[in-house]
């Protein structure tokens, strides 16, 4: 018979690389993925001998050989930036069914870094040159996600009547965080030329890269590794670290180009945010803070309305007057500081995992220069990872005791 | 045509075949599911609305509505002397959507391409090379 897997595994640490953002020296993939697993056993009280299981978005072979292991668990499924939270909800689901009690989900992704790599090292173009976004996309001269997330913009605007100054208060609330993140790019003019404070206008007057998107609409290209151990709820227990549980878990695709996305304004967040509320046995009114992949400021608003945190159209208000800020009215959002603001190094669910352990688990870091912390006293977080255009969707609920 | 500097795609001898050679002769074919009746793009070898495999080749209006739209500021290879240039999706008279470059509209001027979602839109077609046209699609609504 199955059996609900909600809390049948918990997260029992997060750890990042040793360095992370704009990295002066560059880094492979591999290298900011390892020290990440390093960083987080040696956190956890574990040696890398200890993990049975691996998940990482098509490596985890080349994790598992670096490290010198055979798991007797693996995981590669490669569907964007929510990867992540679909490998914790697949390795919940293992570890429920007793194949495993202790694995890592790993990413390192050399965003940044990539640029100073040898021709040709960073890959090819990639694509299939016969498959549909070859042959209906591209001759367009579309660059990159921004120039596709924009149309979903235009389409919220048109059939919710909201505005580019409600989305540009996403970005504003986030930068905030940021402010309180020493880790973030763009916590203050000593980290980053850009960071520090901006207002409403300050979005609106940076550069146009997609209309309606301007440049701080957009997530940053940054590097970073990021691990997190996911141990059964027999294990959690021999660990120094505490447990964040996993209460509920939910993926889903909605398609893969934009091209097939039917309504511009609506993911499958709503899906797999369903099955994850289900799971738990919780709903939207329960979560006392979230985590929502914001590679744009639109794909928060639209996120944050699948999830059911507000209503349909108005995702954008949930930020409103700093609402979801520091101190702010409402659920804490995005705490770290987000993609826009902390880091983003092409699939950013693994920085969503790491930051929602902290903050659950009450490591989340102190501020410094007289700030207070980022740390809030939430106890349940929804996790929300986005791949893709706008494509699959990967739901986490997760509760401390 | 030489003067066409814009990426030329590499027509799909198998699938997407029926479409490129419409292409060249001027005229829209998209792929219609003979079980379920419905139009689908881009072109597969099975419905994806019903699943038959059972698909015809219809040839369209060339005419649709102007769904979404944004205004590119940042674009690679020929497109980026054209930047800034408005990008759209276009729900097809006969069902399902396109993406295209959109003309008849000022790309200074989004807030007025705004008030043209849902506008008649009509394909033209750029000769890009012997064997490949290119489908743009015009507002004229």
């Amino acid at each position: 018979m199955p059996s609900n897997p909600s809390k049948a595994a918990a997260i029992v640490a997060a750890a990042e690389a040793d360095e992370i953002g704009y990295l002066s020296n560059p880094k492979t993939d591999m290298m900011l993925g390892i020290e990440a697993i390093h960083n987080v056993c040696r956190e956890a009280g574990i040696t890398t001998k200890d993990i049975e299981g691996i998940a990482n978005p098509g490596g985890a072979n080349s994790y598992a050989e670096y490290l010198g292991i055979v798991p007797k668990w693996v995981d590669t499924t490669a569907v964007g930036g929510c990867s992540f939270q679909i490998h914790v909800a697949h390795m919940l689901a293992a570890v429920n069914a007793g194949m495993l009690d202790i694995g890592v989900v790993v990413n390192g992704q050399a965003g940044y870094s990539r640029r100073s790599f040898p021709r040709g090292a960073a890959g090819g173009p990639g694509g299939d040159a016969l498959g549909p976004d070859a042959q209906f996309m591209t001759p367009y001269g579309v660059m990159g996600a921004p120039s596709q997330y924009s149309h979903a913009l235009t389409r919220h605007m048109h059939q919710w009547g909201s505005t580019k100054e409600d989305f540009a208060e996403i970005a504003v609330s986030t930068r905030k965080w940021a402010m309180l993140n020493p880790r973030a790019v763009m916590h203050s003019k000593e980290t980053n030329p850009n960071g520090g404070p901006i207002s409403v206008d300050d979005v609106l007057n940076s550069r146009i890269i997609s209309w309606p998107l301007n440049i701080l609409d957009c997530c940053l290209v940054t590097d970073h590794g990021g691990a997190v151990i996911v141990a059964s709820a027999a294990a959690a227990k021999s660990f120094r670290t505490p447990p964040v549980w996993i209460a509920g878990a939910g993926e889903a695709i909605g398609h893969a180009t934009m091209l097939e996305m039917k309504d511009y304004t609506a993911t499958s967040a709503a899906a797999s945010g369903g099955r994850a509320y289900k799971m738990a046995g919780l709903g939207p009114e329960d979560m006392e803070m979230a985590m929502i992949y914001d590679s744009f400021t639109v794909t928060v608003g639209i996120t944050a309305e699948m999830l059911g945190l507000t209503k349909r159209g108005e995702g954008p208000s949930l930020f409103a007057g700093g609402a979801a800020g520091p101190g702010g009215s409402g659920i804490p959002i995005n705490t770290n500081g987000g993609g826009l603001s902390f880091n983003h190094s092409g699939m950013y669910g693994m920085q969503l995992l790491v930051e929602a352990y902290r903050q659950l688990s009450r490591t989340a870091e102190d501020g410094i220069n007289g700030l207070p912390g980022k740390q809030v006293d939430a106890e349940t977080c929804i996790v929300n990872g986005t791949g893709g255009s706008l494509s699959a969707t990967g739901t986490l609920v997760l509760t401390v005791d | 045509m030489p003067d066409y500097n814009k990426p030329i795609p590499i027509p799909d001898p198998f699938v997407s075949k029926p479409y490129w050679d419409g292409a060249k002769e001027g005229k829209l074919k998209l792929p219609r599911c003979t079980a379920c009746s419905r139009v689908h793009f881009y072109p597969r070898i099975v419905c994806p609305n019903c699943g038959s495999r059972s698909i015809e080749w219809i040839e369209a209006t060339g005419e649709g509505y102007l769904h979404t739209f944004a205004v590119q500021h940042r674009a690679s290879g020929g497109w980026a002397e054209e930047a800034p240039f408005v990008t759209a999706y276009i729900d097809l008279r006969e069902g399902d959507r396109v993406f295209t470059v959109l003309r008849g509209v000022d790309p200074a001027q989004p807030e007025e391409i705004m008030k043209k979602i849902g506008a008649l839109c009509r394909i033209e077609w750029d000769k890009a090379s012997d064997d490949v046209s290119v489908p743009y699609w015009r507002v004229v609504g």
